[in-house]
């Protein structure tokens, strides 16, 4: 796969469980939940720009330094799939049990 | 649910990935990923703006789960779905009939695609619900 694909797959599996990470920091820790309304005016708009801009930075870095080459491509899709399967089912059950 | 048709539309064709079909891969990866922004933008904004008054009625109702439960994961499950179309377009600038690797990553972005949209657009009929059954409630 060329670097981009490469780099940016592997940035969005990032951005995946970045963005589950952060939707539970905000839910423990009301003060971030404040600081990031402060922000844009919402936490939902703040959350959404801030997912974008790991998806687009470190997308390009590792486009750039081919650092996600040295990942067999196969595992690749896997990593990218399990991160999605991860950060869904931790959103869901999160507000289940919390 | 354009987004979604569209993904699906982009994982047809690459299950049947050949020349002939590799510039209408490309077209469906970008309409797929122009119409999930165009759902991230104006569903944010009727989010933001709209939803708080619903919000209000929910959590004061019969169904406050809906709020709770099904908003909360699906305004964040959004976000995956939008962060996947986004590497669409990126992954179907590949050779997809030469390259088995990345016709996977392909098929299993849009079909994630599709899913998790699906996910999110069920939750919203949940929450729509809960606001209904509130409003059914009538004056306590």
């Amino acid at each position: 796969m060329n670097p981009a694909t490469s780099g940016f797959t592997l940035a969005a599996a990032v951005t995946i469980l970045f963005n589950t990470a952060l939707a539970w920091a905000k839910d423990t820790y009301a003060p971030l939940n404040s600081f990031m309304k402060a922000m844009t005016g919402h936490h939902w708009t703040t959350h959404g720009l801030a997912d974008l801009a790991l998806l687009v930075g470190l997308g390009l870095i590792l486009t750039k330094t081919r650092a996600a080459e040295k990942i067999d491509p196969a595992r690749l899709v896997s990593i990218l799939v399990a991160s999605v399967v991860a950060g869904g089912f931790g959103l869901g059950l999160w507000y289940v049990f919390f | 649910m354009l987004g979604c048709l569209a993904a699906i539309w982009v994982f047809v064709e690459a299950m049947n990935a050949s020349p002939s079909n590799a510039a209408r891969i490309q077209k469906a990866a970008l309409a797929t990923a122009g119409l999930m922004i165009a759902a991230w933008i104006l569903g944010g904004y009727w989010y933001v703006h709209f939803y708080p008054a619903e919000k209000t009625m929910i959590l004061k109702g019969p169904w406050p789960f809906a709020h709770n439960l099904f908003m909360e994961t699906k305004e964040h499950l959004f976000f995956a779905t939008g962060i996947l179309a986004v590497l669409l377009p990126i992954a179907t600038r590949e050779k997809l009939y030469a390259n088995p690797v990345a016709r996977r990553l392909v098929l299993a972005v849009s079909v994630m695609i599709a899913i998790t949209g699906l996910v999110v657009e069920g939750a919203g009929a949940v929450i729509d619900h809960g606001v209904k059954v509130e409003l059914l409630r009538g004056p306590a």
